[in-house]
Parts: structure tokens; sequence; C-alpha cells
């Protein structure tokens, strides 16, 4: 019926007279991992909510959202009992432990007694919480609680996984930790709506991916494939302004884009030759050559701009 | 991992509701001793101390001592607190601190199931606390028995209106503190022209038709009058009253809350 298990057409979200989603469509194929990347204020957060009904788009004939051949708005039992969600924040019950949460979340879904203890297990092991199972909430590291949040999503076997900024505030190897087990879930063939900030997460993570800025797609595409075909390879980052005169005659060649931010200048090539040539003129402390990122494709997208506003 | 997850359908209605009012309870009953020892102690306290102090100033009310009278409108006032504190504070931290309610609506639980939850485990917590009440009072004889019983029930009934009330109050609400004047400024009042400490029939003219009115007047004149087998068909009004009361508070509550749990 439909040609992805998520399918989104020109969906609009207003908040008053903020315009929050404006047109935007997507659609997420069976198992894949579909990434939603912007600035803070994008709409990111907003979509994922009118995914699984808990956000209405607004009424408008032409927009459509489809979770696996179920409309979220008219119902939203049906398309939440096929998917998990990991929220942004930790909504555990801190009075309990980590075995308690998870039963009273498959009650949730009509799991209880052996059946509940079948789908808690192993999602215990395979979160590595065995030693935590009688934990207080309070008593877990921030990783911790991200496992059990991720466990509780998986409760019901889910379709979807919805994540809503995964590894915001956890340590680099809880991250890794984290990754290796969406990658997991991904060979089991379950599909993946993620938000980010990061860009490598995005990078490891996603099959496909959009970025948003200010409610709307500006880009679309796998993420390496974008980083080919909308991005130059390298960057020089100059870290140091005071010598910026001095380069200044060679930032004119057509090979070159150069981007004044307030105290760096970011120098972006295809051609590392360009770009050697410009930091022999510089000391060697005062600037950074590297390969570009999709963190670079990001900037040159959305700007520079703090939008921490709308 | 994926086999089956479509096939099976999301749970029926009581089970929704159920799965919610088992968390509540779960949650309360985490810490027993310092949830579940003061709905004892505190009629304790206020018993004896009317009981052995202010009580032997107050003349009889009719065959019942004043203890007595007062102390068959007391489970109905707790229920009335209990449910309020659970449905104004307790329900604005599980809104906006702690997020609980995001959690159950990521699950297959819709916004009705939710709200109809949290009114049924303020009613159970209502039937709790009177029960407690009776518990304390009944041994010296201040609660009659059997016709006491009907305390808890009329408790359960009490915490279903004032969740609801509560649950409307809570949907206009964005700060916190701003509760102080619902329960300083409407609930506390209240506890003085609703029949518990005094008869409706001492009151000024004027103040006995706003007594009327407001909605605790009802169940307490329903329960003490249940507990002593003084039955009247003016009791049937209590009844409609506590009914409608129930029903139009738990609609505008649903419709408003509702708003401000979908986005």
């Amino acid at each position: 019926m439909c040609p992805g298990i998520i399918t989104v057409q020109n969906v609009h979200k207003s908040y008053g007279r903020t315009k929050a989603v404006n047109a935007l469509s997507f659609t997420v194929r069976e198992a894949e991992c579909f990434g939603l990347l912007g600035p803070n204020g994008a709409g990111k957060t907003t979509m994922m909510k009118m995914v699984y009904g808990k956000a209405e788009r607004d009424a408008k004939p032409e927009g459509l959202i489809h979770v696996s051949g179920f409309d979220p708005q008219h119902n939203p039992l049906n398309v939440r009992h096929l998917l998990g969600v990991v929220p942004q924040d930790d909504n555990l019950d801190g009075e309990l432990n980590v075995y308690q949460n998870l039963a009273l979340f498959a009650k949730f879904y009509g799991l209880t007694g052996k059946a509940a203890k079948k789908a808690i297990e192993p999602l215990i092991e395979t979160m590595e919480l065995v030693d935590k199972r009688h934990s207080k909430i309070r008593e877990l590291s921030g990783g911790m609680k991200r496992r059990l949040i991720i466990a509780r999503a998986l409760l019901n076997a889910p379709k979807i996984l919805i994540l809503d900024e995964p590894t915001t505030g956890l340590d680099p190897q809880v991250r890794h930790m984290i990754w290796d087990k969406l990658r997991q879930m991904k060979k089991n063939g379950i599909t993946m709506l993620l938000t980010t900030h990061y860009m490598e997460e995005a990078f490891q993570l996603c099959d496909n991916l959009i970025i948003m800025h200010k409610g709307e797609k500006i880009i679309e595409g796998p993420p390496r494939q974008l980083l080919q075909q909308s991005m130059e390879k390298y960057v020089l980052d100059i870290i140091n302004k005071d010598h910026v005169d001095k380069i200044q005659a060679c930032l004119d060649s057509p090979s070159i884009r150069a981007d004044l931010s307030k105290e760096t200048l970011h120098v972006y090539s295809d051609n590392i030759e360009a770009l050697n040539e410009i930091s022999a003129l510089l000391e060697p402390g005062d600037y950074f050559l590297r390969f570009s990122n999709l963190e670079d494709l990001f900037i040159k997208a959305t700007g520079r701009a703090l939008d921490d506003a709308g | 991992m994926t086999q089956d997850s479509g096939h099976r359908a999301y749970p029926p209605l009581a089970g929704r509701i159920y799965s919610v009012w088992y968390r509540h309870m779960r949650v309360y009953s985490s810490n027993l001793l310092s949830n579940g020892l003061p709905p004892f102690l505190e009629p304790l306290i206020f018993l004896a101390g009317i009981g052995l102090g202010l009580g032997k100033y107050v003349p009889n009310f009719g065959a019942i001592p004043y203890v007595g009278f007062l102390a068959m409108g007391l489970p109905i006032t707790t229920a009335m607190m209990t449910a309020s504190f659970e449905c104004t504070f307790g329900t604005f931290i599980n809104l906006e601190f702690n997020k609980v309610y995001d959690g159950m609506l990521a699950a297959p639980i819709s916004v009705n199931d939710l709200i109809m939850g949290e009114i049924l485990w303020a009613g159970t917590k209502g039937f709790f606390f009177a029960f407690a009440v009776l518990a304390v009072a009944a041994p010296f004889g201040i609660i009659p028995l059997p016709g006491g019983l009907v305390m808890p029930f009329a408790g359960f009934i009490t915490g279903l209106m004032f969740a609801s009330l509560s649950l409307l109050v809570t949907s206009y609400v964005k700060t916190i503190s701003f509760f102080n004047f619902y329960f300083t400024g409407f609930l506390s009042p209240m506890f003085f022209v609703s029949g518990v400490v005094f008869p409706v029939e001492e009151l000024p003219e004027a103040l006995r038709y706003v007594s009327e009115l407001l909605p605790l007047t009802h169940p307490v004149r329903l329960a003490r009058a249940l507990c002593l087998s003084q039955f009247s068909s003016a009791l049937l009004f209590d009844v409609l009253y506590i009914a409608a009361f129930t029903v139009l508070a738990g609609y505008l509550a649903l419709k408003r809350l509702r708003r401000r749990l979908i986005d």
C-alpha cells in the first residue's frame, strides 16, 4: 500500500503563530535507520511526536502520516502498540527498581505474569543490566538509565523504534555501546527513526537522513553520499584570525570556499594542495587541517546563527 | 524479535485503565510505611484531641456526642483532601516534572485511559483513607458499626468527585504554587460550611444555600445518614448532585487536559 513503513507527506504543524513543521515529506523504509537532523527548534521532536500520536498535525487535507498502515492521528493506540519510543528525558519511576519499571510498562502492552517475564529477561540481559535488576533508578548512572529506557521501548517487540537524541549527555564509552546495540537491532529488522545533534551519530547509524531547518527539509539522502555530493572533501580551520590578511590572496581561488565565523575562519576545498599552500603561510598552532564531516555539511546547510529561540 | 507484534491487538479499555491505576498503586505502595501510616495517625491525633479536649465543652448533637458527629464527617474530608492532593500536586508533577504521562502516551494508553485511571486511583485512595479513619474511630465506638462500613465506599465516591474537580483545576494551572489558592481559598473554607464541624441547618439562611451548592456538603450528608440508617428521599438529591458533579467536572477536565497532553 505504502512504499515505506513510515510515510510522511506534506505535513504542517503550527503552535499558535509559530510554524514548527512546514510541508515536510519523507519516507522511511522497513529495517532502515532514518535520521532527522537539525539545530534546536528545527522541528525534529515535533515531527517524531506526530509519528506516534503525541502531537497532532495541522488539519490540512493534503497532509498525511502513515505508520505501518495506520494514521497515528486516528489510530494512536494501534501505532503505539507496534512501536517503541525512547524519549529525550528520563521518565522512569524513581521509586521503583529496574525490574519493576519494566514490569509496570509491560502492563501497558497487556503483558503480565509469564509473558512479561519472557519479554523482560532477555532485555535485561542484552542491555547489560543483570546486576542492576533490583537497583532503584536513582542508583543508576546516566548510561544505565538510557539502556533501561531503550529496554523499556523494546518490551513489546516493536517493528519501529523512535529515538529522540538517544545518546545526548552520555560519555563516549556508553555512546559507542548504545550505537552497537542499535546497529544490532537494525540487523534484527527493527526500523529506526532517530533525531540527533551529533553528526557522528547520524553517520554511524543512519542509512538515510534529512537535515531540517525551521521546520523545513533542506537536504535528504544517505549520509556518505550527501558528504560526497554537497560538501568539499577537506577543511582547514584557521583558529587564529590575526593572520587572515596573510592568506587573503589565496582565498580568491575558485577551488576554495571560505566561511568566516566570529573567531574562526573555515576554508573548504576538494583540493588538498590548495589548503596545504595556505597552511604553509601560518604558524603550526594556528590551524587544523582535516577531512570534512557531516557537521560541516550541517553548518553549510543550516548556517552558523544560533537558533535556540524558535 | 519482530515476528508477532503486529498481530496482537492492544489491550482493551478496562485493561488499559487498570494498568494506569496499577502503576500509581505500585509507586504509592513502594513507600508503604511513609505513605500508609499517616492516614491512621492523623485521625487518631485529631479525634483524641477533639474527644478529650473540645468535645467536653460541646453538647451532644441529638442522640450522638459531638465527637461522633465530627467523626462521621472526617472520612469524607480526609478522602477529599487525599484525592485533591493526588490530582493537583501529584498530577502536575507527573505532567510537568517527571514526565510520567509522556511515558504512558508513548505506550498504547490514550488520554482517556490515563485520566480515568488517575480518577480511579484517587477514588481508591479516598477509600483507603476513609477506611483508616473508620479503623481508628470504630474501636472506640465513635463511629457506629455496622453502619460505619459505608464510610470507605463514601470515601471512594468522594475521591472520584474531588479527583475530577482537582484535575479540572490542574488543567488551568501553569505554576505549581497556584494550587495554594485552591487549597486555602476553596477546600479549607468548605470544611466549615459543609456540615462536617456543625450541621448545615445551623448556618445563617444565606450561607445555607451556598452550602447546598458546594460539593463537600453532599457526600458528608449522605455518608452520615447511611451510617446512622436515617434514610430520606432528600438523599436522592445528594446522590444526583454527586453523580452529575463528577461526570461534568471529569468531562471538562478530560477535554482540557487532552490539549495539554497532546501537542
